[in-house]
Formats: C-alpha cells, structure tokens, sequence
C-alpha cells in the first residue's frame, strides 16, 4: 500500500499543478515539494521492510500491479538497490523542488515547471521501482519526455529547443537498444520480470547473454551519456539549474548505472559484456575530463564532469564492483546537485551570468556559495575525509583488482584531471577582482526568504562530506551489507591479487589529485595569477586545442553521418516523392477519370438512332450469351 | 400450307414497304396491308376474335390516328422537311447489326429446349361457328371476364392514363415547342456556359 | 390445313418482322415512319402469342394479345402526342434534329 503512494504521489502532484497550476500562483512550488516530501517520508518508513531480505532471493516489500498475460505481471518492488535510488531520487529530489522554489520566483510557468518535476519524479520512480523490464522501459521512455520537457522549458529560446530535440533523439537511439534487450531476454527465458530472467541467466548460451548486455548497455550509454551517445548532456545545460541539478546530475543520468547494477547477474556471466562496459566507462571518464578543461560556462564544466563521473560508475559496475560503483552514484548525487546549486545561486547572485570569464571575487561577494562550492569540488577530487574520496578510492582499486590495469591507469590519470579542471573553474570563478563588466546585470531579488535557497545547497554540502562514511569498514561496513542481497559476494566475477595494495594505491591517487590541484592554482589561483586574469584567460581561450574545443569532432561526425542524409531523405521524400508519387498518383486517378469521361461522353450525342443502336446491341448481347451458353434452368 | 406461305410474303413485303417509303402515307397504307395479312393469319391460327379486333382497332383505329398526325404536320402536298444526316455511316453497320441479332435469336431458338410445360388447354377446337370453340367470342370473352379480370381491368386504367396523358401533352395549355421558330432560341453565350471536363 | 403448319414457321416469320422493325427504326429520321416501325414489332410479338396459343391450346394468349393492342394503342396516340408537340413548327421533322439532349 505505501509502495503505490510512494509511486503515485508525484504523479498526483504533477497533475495538480497542471490542473489547478494558474491558480495557486505562488503555492505552486511548495505544493510540489510536498509531494515529493510525502514520498521521501514513505520511503523511509519502509527503509526497514525493504532491506531485510535474505540474500539471492527476494523478500523486499512488492506492490503487483496488474497480470498482463498468465505468468507475465507487472509491478513494483523495493529493494536495496532500488531503495537506494529512491531515496536518492525522492529525498534529493526534494530538496532540489525546495531550492527551485526560490530559483524559478518570478518566472512566468512555474506551475508548469513544477507539474514537469513532479512528473519527472514520477517517471523515475517507474524505473526504478518496477520488477520487470518492461515497466523499466516504461519509466525510461517517460523519462526521456521528462527530460525533453524540462530541457526545453524555456522554449521560446530556440538553442534550448534544439537542445530538448538533441537530447531526445539520441535517447531514443538508446530506447531501441533497450527494446532489443528485452526482446531478446523474453524470447530466451519466457519473461520479462527480473528473477525470472537472472534464475535463468546461468543456463543461457553465452552469446545471447552478450547480446542481451550490449543492447541494454546501448540504452545506457544514451542515458547516461557515454561515449558516444554523450553529445545531449552539454547541451542539455540549457535548461534551469534546478533540472540540472536533479535530472542531468543526481537521477536521470545515473539511470544507466542502475540498469546495470539491476542486472548484475546478467553481467556476472559475460566477460565480455563486462570488458565492452568497462572499456566505454574508461573512455567516457578520461574524454569527459578533457572536455573539461576547456569549458568557459560554468554548467558546462559541470556537465563534462558528470559525463566524466559517469564513467567511473559505469567502468565500476563494468568491471563486476557493483557495490562500489553505486557508492560513486550515492556520493556523486550530492556532490554534484551540490554543485549545480551552488552554481546556481552564483548564476542569481551575478543577474544570469554563467561565463565564468566574467565572474571573479566571488569569495567575498557570495560567501555561502563560495563555501559550497568549495566542499563540493574538494569531494569530487577525492579529497580525504570528504565522500568522493570514499567512492573514488573503491572504484579504481577495484579496476586493478578485477583484472584491468590499463583501466587503472586511466581513472588514476583522469583523477588528476578532475583534479585539474574542477579547481580551475573553482579559482576562475572565486578568486580573483570582480571582472564582471560595467553592463553586468543585477543579481536576482526574489521576495522569499535565502534559506528557501541556502537550505538544501547546505544539506547536501554536508552530505558531500558525510556521504561516504557508511563505506567505511570494507566489506563489513554498512554499505557492502546494505546491498549484499543485490550483490552476494559469491557472484561469477574473479578477482586476483595485486602487486599494490589498497593503502597504495590509495596514497598513488591522491598524489596525482594533489599534483592536479597544484597545476591549477599555479595557473589560475595564486596573486600573479589572479592579478590580470581577464588578460591571461582571453590570451587561454584563443589558444586552446581545436580538437578539445569541438568535442572531438563528434558532434560535426553524427551531423554529418546522421543528421545531414535523414534530412537529405527527408527533403527526397518531402519534395519528390509527396508532390509527385504521392499526390501524383491520386493526379493520375483523377486524370484517368477525366480522360474516360471525355472518350465515353462521346456516346452521348443525343441522337434517337444511336440510343436506338446502343439498345439492340444490349439485345444482341443478351441473344448472344444465351445462344452460346444455353438457357439453363 | 399454301396459305401461310402467300399470307408470310405477303406479310414480309408489306413491313419492308413500309420502311423504306419515302412519304409516310406511303408507309401507312403499307402498315394496312400489313395488318390485313396479319389478320388473315390469325384466322388460319383459329383466332376469330382476334382478326376482327386487328382489322377495327389497329387498322381502324390507330392507322387513322397516325393519318390525322400526318395531316397535321405536314404542309399541304409537299414531301415533310429533311434536315442533315448526322450519322451518314450508321446504315451500314445498322443492317448488319439487325441481320446479326436476328441470326443469334434464330440460332439460339433452335439451340434452345423447349421442354417448357405448355400449360392446359381451355377448350377444344371445332369448327368455325361453333359455340365456345378455341377462338371463338365466347371462349375468349369467357376468358377476359373470368380468368384474367384484373388484367382487363388494368387496361382500363392504361387507356384512361394515355387519354389524360395526350390531353395534358398537347391540350389547351400545350407546353413549349422545342424545335422550330416559336421555340425558345438557344444562344451561343448558352454553350458557353457549359461545364466542360478540360 | 393449318394444322400442318409447325409452330416453327409461325415463329420464325414473328422474328423476321419484328426484325425489319428494328431495322426500321435505326435508320429512319422521320419520326413518324419510326413509331410505325415500332407497330410492327408490337405486331410481331401478337403473332407469336397467337401462334403458341394454338399451339397449347390455350387462350391466355389471346387475352395477352389483347392487352398488347391495347398497350400499343395507348402508346402510339401519347407517342404521337409527343410528336406533334415537338415538330409542330419545327422546319424539318428530323429526329436527329431533337438531340438537344446531348452531354
């Protein structure tokens, strides 16, 4: 009973406030939030039920929802691993609604925007709470519409349209993939629901195992935008802060990495599929950090690191340490909606300013977003005691006890990076003189007071710190235990020994971190440094990397090998095969009528005679049928 | 025998006169002797009544209306007006077409089983004169009033429907002429207006 | 001696006559020859019934005889009706002239 209301309460509140939205004004965001709160309570109060289930079997808390077919039925199930997300996803997800009640004052939707959130809440709950891959990729195409909604928020600016339409066609790439897996899966095991499915996973033939890994995992990478299916989430920056924050950083994003924390026991049994996940994660790590450094918007800095953070997730649960890769996604949905918040209140502070080109002092100017910012970037490094550290820390160990190496050395290298990139926006941003221009815009004035704001931006500060002590212990800690039942120890994947061990290879990390910071503030944070920062950084922007500043190429790649022949087929099909087969072809209907009409009106000369001559030889038709066929009776 | 065979060229000479006279009253009495011929066979078929009704309706009747018609559309003695042959090619294939349907009917006919039940008979054959006879007046006008009443009086009602019909066509308050000068001249702004499929 | 006469005769001399009708009234123009070439044919017709009555013995072909003169009467006095009314000024009396009708 509470699992259907924990599901549904966002969705009542989405069709509240598109119902009713013009007339609560003001309330609108409080309304929402309330919903969320609701559902958030909910989940806590079955955090017990849900996490007591004995390990490789299921005993959580289940709500069926409806018997499709006989032994096909869908429904809701809470347990560890979807616990986790939905805690995230409400609780976060709330505190994001309570911020984004004093970031969108003044706009003139907000009910919209708020129906939008509360609907995106809902779709993600879908997907995460169903027990079958069918519900899952209801959630998931509903999440993409979510998306699409939110990114394209503000439409009457057309870069964020064409961002909404960028972001839902590459996920519908991504929906395809995920159809194929499921069409696969229920065509080897007969269903569609995950026990089912995993009992059987063992007694597949390998190849449809692999199959059925690389067409989830092609849902996946679009979603969580890894390489390539990456080039949306930049984009994607185009809509509020708020959705930045919930949908292309805590939630939305990650939903990848449930969906292959959810089929571990697919992946236990593929090396395959686990090398191509970890491979792609790797990749999507390095290249997102990259990007990074080369970012002049603040969101977009923000953006590749997530792209980037990403990737560790997915290289995590790729390798086969699912536990560890979903501490990353815990740790990283507050860091990250951290960020973005703050990011946010300095984007008000300055009047819309994002280019961080023209911030600079705002150590003094917003000093509770300066803070912030600070424990946020300090934990996406992986600084110790913060919980970035936690999580990062177990992910890459984790590559080099499974059996990766060169994996190793990549996500030890994009430490660095981050590292790199991370605290250059930082110094950019908060050091320095103001550079803000004369013309700079005012900050936002709302009339509700700064805790609306500051609230959840601090809570989930602390959260950032705080986040990853329950990893604390190894495998005992209450973590490991928490989704043991999700990830038995014993599952199919082997782990060797390694020449470096885990403290080693923990202090190996953090010098490359610290060497990434020390860059960076050599570069952009001491007194010289700041002293004629507008100078040093226009000189920066004209000599970056060309390849770096276009993304790789990979955007004018997919425009050229996608994007230009659909609309080549398009315009074939729009102005040749319409005006001509198509309306052709009713033309030469019409026309055929039109000359058989002239040839038989001929026969209609009025003349008696030649009436007179039809009628007898209708007669003689008539004659000569029975004369040939006889009369028969 | 002989009789027939006189009685049928008799019979084929006379239609084919009247269809090829040039002047209608040509075609007129050639329709008389065509009807008298007719009657005379219907005699050797035993049918009294029905020559008589033959000679005093058709011949008497109708062959007199036809005359009236003549009188009344013609202009004194000269032959009736002729316009332009608008299907000069049609006589042609219109001969051969009527050769051909006859020959199909002939041939069909002679194909054809004529196992139909002919019905009972009614009444004996007798000689001429004889009461109640095959043919006679009193054998057939037992027969209208009894078996076949409602036809008779159907005809009744058709013959009342054609004298209103003729009254209304061409009484009192005759409707507009078509042809000739009191007839309402079509222009050729008319045709114009037409609706033509391009 | 009519008895030795078939009914086949009698048929086939109906079909001749009707068939000259036809042909008259496909060639002809003048409206009057043409509804005199229909009287032939209704005659045709009344020459076959009569023959099959004989034939059978059976009176009812008299009495449908008699319904086709009376038809054919009633025809003929609305046909010439129709006749009159269209040529009574008309300077030809044309058939082909009436073909206002025409699509």
């Amino acid at each position: 009973m509470m699992l259907y209301a924990l599901w549904l309460l966002p969705l009542v509140g989405a069709l509240v406030l598109w119902t009713f939205g013009p007339q609560l004004k003001g309330l609108g965001g409080w309304v929402a939030t309330a919903f969320i709160a609701a559902s958030f309570a909910l989940t806590v109060a079955l955090f017990g039920a849900a996490s007591q289930p004995n390990p490789g079997s299921f005993d959580g808390v289940s709500a069926p929802l409806v018997t499709w077919i006989p032994g096909f039925s869908l429904g809701l199930m809470l347990d560890p691993l979807s616990l986790l997300w939905t805690l995230v996803i409400t609780g976060i997800g709330g505190l994001i609604h309570l911020y984004a009640i004093g970031y969108m004052e003044g706009d003139r939707a907000v009910a919209r925007f708020f129906a939008y959130m509360n609907f995106f809440v809902f779709a993600m709950l879908t997907l995460v709470l169903s027990d079958n891959f069918v519900g899952l990729l209801v959630g998931w195409g509903l999440v993409g519409l979510a998306s699409y909604f939110l990114i394209g928020f503000w439409f009457f600016k057309p870069s964020a349209v064409a961002a909404a339409r960028k972001a839902f066609v590459i996920n519908v790439v991504g929906d395809v993939g995920l159809m194929f897996a499921v069409f696969v899966l229920f065509k080897a095991t007969g269903s569609a629901g995950y026990w089912t499915v995993f009992e059987k996973a063992p007694t597949l033939p390998e190849s449809i195992v692999l199959l059925a890994c690389i067409c989830i995992f092609i849902g996946c990478a679009a979603k969580s935008a890894q390489v390539p299916l990456h080039t949306w989430l930049p984009d994607a920056m185009e809509g509020p802060t708020p959705v930045s924050a919930l949908i292309h950083a805590a939630t939305m994003v990650t939903a990848g990495v449930y969906l292959v924390a959810r089929c571990a026991p697919l992946w236990s049994h593929s090396a395959d599929a686990r090398e191509l996940v970890g491979t792609i994660g790797a990749i999507t790590a390095i290249a997102g950090a990259l990007l990074g450094i080369v970012q002049w918007d603040i969101k977009r800095v923000l953006a590749y690191s997530t792209m980037s953070q990403i990737g560790y997730m997915i290289m995590g649960v790729g390798v086969g340490a699912y536990s560890g890769g979903v501490l990353q996604f815990f740790t990283h949905a507050f860091f990250k909606a951290d960020l973005f918040l703050a990011a946010g209140l300095v984007i008000h502070a300055l009047g819309d300013e994002q280019d961080i080109r023209n911030m600079g002092g705002l150590r003094t100017k917003t000093p509770f977003a300066f803070w912030t910012m600070l424990i946020g970037t300090m934990s996406i490094c992986g600084i110790p005691l913060l919980a970035g550290f936690y999580s990062k820390d177990e992910v890459v160990y984790q590559t080099l006890e499974r059996g990766h190496p060169w994996m190793y050395a990549v996500a030890a290298l994009t430490a660095g990076i981050t590292a790199f990139y991370m605290f250059r926006m930082f110094f950019i941003a908060f050091f320095g003189k103001n550079r803000a221009g004369a013309g700079a815009a005012h900050a936002h004035h709302g009339s509700l007071p700064a805790w609306v704001m500051q609230l959840p931006v601090g809570l989930l500060a602390l959260g950032a710190i705080a986040s990853g002590y329950v990893s604390i212990g190894g495998d005992q800690s209450p973590w490991f235990r928490f989704l043991a039942p999700d990830f038995p120890a014993a599952d199919n994947v082997p782990i060797y020994a390694v020449p470096i061990s885990d403290g080693l290879s923990t202090v190996l990390v953090l010098a490359i971190v610290l060497v990434g910071i020390g860059l960076a503030y050599w570069r952009y944070g001491t007194a010289a440094a700041t002293a004629d920062a507008s100078a040093r950084l226009a000189r920066e922007a004209k000599s970056q990397p060309q390849i770096l500043v276009r993304g790789y190429y990979v955007d004018d790649l997919i425009g050229a090998l996608v994007v230009r022949p659909a609309q080549a087929a398009g315009g074939f099909f729009g102005r040749i095969v319409d005006p001509h087969v198509v309306d052709g072809a009713v033309r030469d209907l019409a026309w055929i009528a039109g000359v058989l009409g002239l040839f038989v009106r001929r026969l209609q000369n009025g003349l008696v005679r030649a009436y007179a001559i039809a009628l007898v030889v209708g007669v003689a038709g008539f004659l000569a049928y029975y004369a040939f066929a006889g009369v028969t009776k | 025998m002989i009789a027939f065979w006189l009685l049928g060229i008799w019979l084929v000479l006379s239609a084919i006169f009247t269809v090829t006279a040039r002047k209608p009253v040509y075609s007129v009495i050639g329709l008389l002797a065509n009807f008298v011929a007719l009657a005379m066979l219907y005699l050797t078929l035993n049918a009294e009544f029905l020559a008589v009704v033959q000679i005093v309706i058709y011949s008497g009747a109708i062959l007199v209306l036809f005359l009236f018609v003549i009188a009344l559309l013609s202009s004194g003695t000269a032959a009736f007006g002729i316009g332009p042959d608008k299907m000069p090619r049609a006589i042609g294939p219109a001969l051969v077409l009527v050769v051909a349907t006859l020959g199909l009917l002939v041939f069909g006919l002679s194909r054809a089983p004529m196992a139909i039940s002919p019905g009972t008979s009614t009444s004996t054959t007798g000689p001429v004169g004889t009461a109640g006879v095959f043919g006679s007046v009193s054998d057939f006008g037992r027969a209208l009033f009894t078996t076949h009443l409602l036809p008779f009086e159907v005809t009744a009602f058709i013959l009342m429907v054609a004298v209103i019909g003729v009254i209304l066509l061409a009484g009192d308050a005759a409707p507009q002429p078509t042809l000739g000068k009191h007839a309402p001249q079509r222009r050729r702004s008319d045709r114009a207006r037409e609706p033509i499929l391009k | 001696m009519s008895e030795t006469v078939a009914i086949a005769n009698y048929i086939g001399l109906s079909a001749v006559i009707f068939f000259i009708g036809v042909a008259g009234v496909l060639t002809r123009r003048n409206p009057l020859i043409i509804l005199m070439a229909i009287e032939l044919m209704w005659n045709a017709a009344n020459l076959a019934l009569v023959a099959f009555a004989k034939s059978w013995l059976n009176n009812a072909g008299h009495i449908f005889v008699f319904l086709v003169v009376t038809v054919a009467a009633a025809e003929a006095a609305i046909g010439l009706a129709i006749v009159v009314i269209v040529f009574r000024n008309a300077r030809n009396v044309d058939v082909d002239e009436a073909a206002s009708l025409r699509g």
